[in-house]
């Protein structure tokens, strides 16, 4: 497959689940504090925006409102989910004959009706961003399903997925440590839990109440839940063994495989004590584990060489004879 | 009911459906038929459906960086049986032409020598390139797809407008107009036996495939290469690599060595050995042309010229399209051809010539002045329809610079009926065929792209200018009866052979999709009476 | 009497920092004519490369290589042992030319003249349409009223082939060699401007002029021998070199920077409507900004 769709795919893969999750992450947030004014609203505000990695405006207070604008809307933003919805389109459309055509109408569809419905949540308000998450939720799994239905499982698959396992597993941490920033004692877990749709599954998994250290657990290391961390790099993982497709009896010349095997073992193995403070160095440990393998999968298989300009020779040169060479001419 | 047709109004041009008010002319009859039992409302509709279908698609061109979607009427232009066999051959011809004169410029320079074609017309042309020269294509073609822009005079003459062999883009339209067409108006489809336009991209491929470099072994890598998403003709470029099968690269995809030309994969380097290449001559390969391009892949001329890959259109071939080179063409159709021209040029004057400069001059506001650099109708001078001032200053401009321009005959392009405003009105229209290539035969594809001016009297149809385009139909040689309005011969539906499907059928296992396990009458009733009982 | 010159052109490209690929055309290797027989050639390059070699347009020899190994020095070395003859130069540089171009329709001497170098065959609309490369301006080789002036004056009652002599003794009196004052990209007419230059300028001036009276010029770069006493074996520093060819009838070749006749001294590269179609090296290089270039020629006289 060509390097630059390779690319494509990988990026293609990661902006449909970001905008997914963003929007998964702003319904908890928002009704949180639409439900709990008391929580104090510029708090929840500031750690959602520094967990997204977005900075606050000076001067701006930090409300609801002003959030979800940024983080939802804001095509300056580019982490916002509009932002990621076109990225994602752009994406296709530089693949767009290598996925399906109903893939491809399905992205662009989402992306012709993006700015009636962003336009719409604003101007209503707070509440009915929870019906632009749902749209952003449904188009992202139904792009999701056509892809699952209609893309054969070779390397374009692969590139898709694992894109879309190293953000997932980054966006789950990255919800856990918004969670963890909020003052202890506001909020509620199973609106954490609602949000990465894992309410039922948890239930059905400890039959007994929401407990913070059970529901970290679970998001982060139970094996069978699609949405857990572990779960993602272990998918991701399994990506780039087959990308690799080299076996081998000791260890792996794959970077990325090797990032993400060891993150993956760490997870595998690992308890999660009652102390919640203690799990801040774990939750940044793997974002960092993301974007290392990130970068090896880039440096691997994308060769970017391309995309450097080219010096011109020639003419930019003096007259051989005048710039210092032997003599007159 | 003739709703649609109500208020009519003729212009002093060819009408490509009527012979005379309610007189449909005979290929048109069929047509005509249908439409007469449609409302503006019914047209509204599938308008409405076309629209939609074009959107989610993103069937779209870009102007001026906003993509739109493509302005397609929804009333078809038919062509009969006879009338196509004429274009057919005169655009044959007219490649055949061609081909040999792009052969003799980028060689032995006979014509020159001759003194049929003045080399300075040669030299001077913008898009002559000299690296082309002594290149040779391992299958002698270098025209592997042409568009030949073609008008319709007020007495139904057909004339060689311009001719298109560098780039020349759209087909992707017709392909999907006919598609879109299809599926507005089934029943029209149904009731007329249209050749088919969908073979062109299996065509260009062959063609494509036959034009591989000696060395090239019997399977050879064909891409296509896209200046990127942000080029006009994107989703062209994207919808021929996909209906061919084969990889759409931009140049930093591509990349050479040693005379070899290669793509980055992820599986390490792929040769390439044909590249339909929708990226311009300047900007093809910076040690060549315009060094700072990004578009394209250095060393990919001289890869060509070793005959490792071959480029489809090949380079120079701007001097063939040449605007004041055109003027030559029917001399030129002599010369290599030995026959008389099959379509004439429209009537040109060659303005370098003192004597023509002066007659054209004269009567600049009878003709129209064309800037030979420009294209998409940018920069024309209508001198009908041309103010005073705006004519005085073509004047200056032509005077300044004679080579920079040509003055034409005043075409009155012919008139088809087009949907404005929810009705039917004559709007000027053009056609441009589309011919591949293979170094053995010349295919046309049977239809082309009828590109029609939307605003009342505009002669511009330029889809940059505001033009629209129309699904255009050839009708096969046996079609007369069908077209006339008949009932079509049973079994005659869109190439769906009833029989054999029915056979086929019959073949399949019986028995539906297995069901899953269910609830019976009684667990439903009993979980229903749960439900109720609940809230108390 | 013909000589026999060995020559050398080493051309050393450096890099500030690694260049990982590089694509180049080298003109730099003598293309052989009735004025000289090329009795050895040879292209070098380090890092090593694949040469490709082809004729262009203008007849000449071009070497295209690309380099993939990273590099902070590029070497391009060109040799040759030529024998020079004092004939009148081909048609080389004209594609299609036929050998003899009075056999040919339309590029013969028209009816009426003899000479095929007079006034009248040069007006001729046949030889101004064959010409017509070598008679338009150029970026280099503008034109301007006032040096169509000066060249009208030198022309008048002159024959072509005697307006050509004077107008390059005009070029080699009123322009001072000096390097360093104009640059590569300098036009001839900025250089006459400023009154000074180098061979390059010479050679663009008088093409100007030229063209303007009507009379076919082609640039043409190379080699020249320093010295017209070189004792045979003695191995001495040149320079690339650059002079004309004008068409009077058949093309003379003349050099403005010495005001005579170039002969067996000169040894010809390349040819052109102006620098630009001659340069000896032009590519394009991912990698390192700066770039120095030194560049050394050496001339032996054989025989």
């Amino acid at each position: 497959m060509l390097s630059r769709i390779a690319e494509g795919l990988f990026w293609l893969g990661r902006y449909l689940e970001r905008a997914d999750d963003t929007a998964r992450i702003l319904d908890v947030e928002v009704h949180q504090m639409l439900e709990d004014a008391s929580s104090g609203e510029h708090l929840a505000a500031g750690a959602l925006l520094s967990v997204m990695g977005v900075e606050a405006k000076t001067g701006e207070r930090l409300e609801l409102a002003n959030v979800t604008a940024s983080l939802a809307f804001d095509r300056s933003q580019a982490s916002s989910i509009v932002s990621s919805l076109i990225a994602a389109r752009e994406n296709a459309s530089t693949i767009r004959e290598t996925i399906s055509s109903e893939l491809w109408e399905c992205l662009n569809a989402t992306y012709v009706a993006l700015d009636q419905r962003a336009a719409t949540a604003r101007a209503i308000g707070p509440h009915a961003f929870f019906r632009f998450a749902r749209f952003v939720k449904e188009r992202v799994a139904l792009a999701a399903g056509i892809a699952d239905g209609t893309m054969p499982r070779d390397d374009t698959w692969l590139f898709l997925i694992l894109g879309q396992s190293v953000e997932r597993a980054d966006m789950t941490a990255r919800l856990l440590s918004v969670r963890l920033s909020l003052p202890p004692g506001t909020g509620d877990w199973v609106t954490t839990l609602r949000c990465c749709s894992a309410h039922e599954a948890y239930l059905r998994t400890y039959r007994a109440a929401v407990e913070p250290a059970r529901v970290i657990e679970f998001l982060l290391l139970d094996r069978l839940f699609p949405r857990s961390a572990y779960h993602a790099l272990a998918t991701a993982e399994r990506c780039c063994a087959e990308l690799d497709g080299e076996q081998r009896r000791l260890g792996t010349g794959d970077e990325a495989l090797r990032i993400l095997g060891r993150a993956r073992a760490d997870l595998e193995y690992r308890q999660i004590g009652e102390r919640l403070d203690e799990l801040a160095p774990l939750l940044e440990t793997l974002q960092a584990v993301c974007s290392q393998a990130s970068a090896a999968v880039a440096s691997r298989f994308f060769h970017r060489e391309g995309t450097q300009p080219w010096h011109s020779e020639g003419l930019g040169f003096d007259l051989p004879g005048r710039a210092g060479g032997g003599g007159t001419s | 009911m003739t709703e649609l047709f109500e208020g009519y109004a003729w212009e002093a041009a060819w009408d490509e459906m009527f012979g005379a008010p309610g007189k449909p002319r005979l290929p048109n009859r069929g047509l005509y038929a249908t439409l007469r039992t449609l409302t503006p409302a019914d047209l509204d509709e599938r308008c409405a459906e076309r629209d939609r279908s074009f959107r989610d698609r993103g069937i779209t061109f870009s102007l001026s960086g906003e993509e739109r979607p493509f302005p397609l009427d929804p009333i078809p232009r038919v062509l009969s049986a006879a009338e196509w066999s004429q274009i057919e051959d005169g655009v044959r011809q007219r490649v055949r032409a061609l081909e040999a004169l792009l052969a003799d410029l980028y060689g032995a320079g006979q014509v020159l020598a001759d003194g049929i074609l003045p080399r300075q017309v040669v030299t001077s042309a913008e898009h002559f390139r000299r690296a082309a020269w002594g290149l040779e294509p391992p299958n002698g073609v270098r025209i592997h797809v042409a568009g030949i822009d073609l008008v319709r005079d007020r007495h139904g003459r057909f004339c060689v407008l311009e001719d298109n062999v560098r780039i020349p883009s759209g087909v992707s339209y017709v392909l999907e107009n006919r598609r879109t067409i299809t599926r507005i108006f089934p029943e029209l489809l149904a009731s007329h036996h249209i050749r088919p336009v969908s073979d062109y991209p299996a065509k260009l491929l062959a063609a494509l495939r036959a034009a591989r470099p000696l060395n090239a072994g019997s399977e050879p890598n064909v891409v296509v290469l896209t200046p990127g998403v942000h080029n006009s003709a994107y989703f062209e470029h994207s919808f021929l690599a996909r209906q061919m099968g084969v990889e759409l690269v931009e140049g930093r995809d591509l990349f050479c060595r040693n005379n070899q030309l290669f793509m980055r994969t992820t599986g390490g380097r792929e040769r390439v050995d044909v590249v339909y290449r929708r990226v311009d001559d300047d900007f093809l390969d910076p040690v060549q042309f315009n060094s700072s391009s990004l578009l394209g892949c250095p060393g990919i001329v001289n890869a060509a010229r070793s005959g490792n890959v071959t480029l489809a259109n090949a380079i120079g071939n701007g001097v063939a399209d040449d605007k004041l080179v055109y003027t030559y063409l029917p001399e030129l159709i002599d010369y290599y051809l030995g026959e008389r021209p099959v379509l004439p040029n429209v009537p040109t004057y060659r303005l370098e010539d003192r004597e023509q400069l002066e007659a054209a001059m004269v009567r600049i506001d009878e003709l129209v002045m064309k800037p030979v650099a420009g294209s998409g109708g940018t920069g024309l001078v209508i001198g009908p329809q041309a103010s005073d001032d705006e004519l005085a200053t073509a004047e200056r401009s032509v005077r300044d610079d004679p080579r920079g321009w040509i003055a034409q005959e005043m075409v009155t392009l012919s008139t088809a009926p087009t949907r404005v405003g929810g009705k039917l009105e004559a709007r000027h229209i053009d056609l441009r065929p589309f011919a591949i290539n293979d170094g053995r035969t010349i295919w046309v594809l049977p239809g082309g792209l009828t590109r029609v001016a939307l605003r009342r009297g505009s002669l511009v149809v330029n889809s940059s200018q505001g033009g629209g385009s129309k699904d255009t139909w050839v009708l096969a040689a046996d079609a007369r009866r069908d077209a006339a309005g008949d009932k079509p011969p049973s079994g005659a539906g869109n190439g769906c052979d009833r029989s054999r499907l029915g056979a086929a059928l019959r073949l399949a296992p019986v028995g539906g999709p297995e069901p899953g396990p269910h609830l019976d009458g009684q667990q439903q009733q009993q979980q229903q009476q749960q439900q109720q009982q609940a809230p108390c | 009497m013909s000589w026999r010159i060995a020559t050398s052109h080493v051309s050393r490209y450096r890099y500030a920092s690694p260049v990982v690929a590089s694509y180049n055309e080298a003109r730099m290797t003598p293309s052989p004519g009735p004025e000289q027989l090329v009795l050895d050639s040879e292209l070098r390059v380090e890092p090593s490369a694949v040469l490709f070699r082809y004729v262009d347009y203008w007849g000449t020899l071009v070497h295209a290589f690309d380099v993939h190994e990273p590099h902070d020095e590029l070497v391009v070395t060109g040799t040759s042992v030529v024998e020079t003859t004092p004939t009148a130069p081909s048609l080389a540089g004209e594609p299609g030319a036929p050998a003899d171009p009075a056999a040919k329709p339309g590029t013969g001497p028209v009816a009426g003249s003899d000479d095929p170098g007079s006034w009248q065959q040069l007006r001729s609309t046949a030889l101004r349409d064959r010409f017509s490369e070598l008679l338009a301006p150029t970026s280099y080789a503008p034109f301007d009223a006032e040096l169509a002036g000066a060249a009208g004056d030198l022309a008048a009652g002159a024959d072509p082939a005697e307006a050509a002599e004077r107008v390059v003794a005009f070029v080699h009196d009123h322009l001072r060699y000096e390097a360093g004052t104009t640059g590569v990209s300098t036009s001839g007419l900025e250089a006459w401007r400023l009154g000074t230059g180098v061979c390059q300028d010479f050679a663009h001036l008088a093409l100007s002029m030229l063209r303007q009276l009507g009379i076919p010029a082609r640039y043409t770069s190379g080699y020249l021998h320093p010295s017209a006493e070189a004792s045979i074996g003695d191995r001495v520093p040149g320079a690339s070199h650059a002079w004309i060819e004008a068409w009077v009838g058949r093309f003379v070749a003349l050099d403005p920077t010495i005001g005579s006749a170039a002969g067996v001294r000169h040894v010809t590269v390349a040819r052109g409507r102006d620098y630009a179609d001659v340069t000896p090296l032009r590519g394009v290089y991912h990698g390192g900004e700066h770039v120095q270039l030194t560049v050394e020629v050496q001339l032996t006289r054989l025989a």
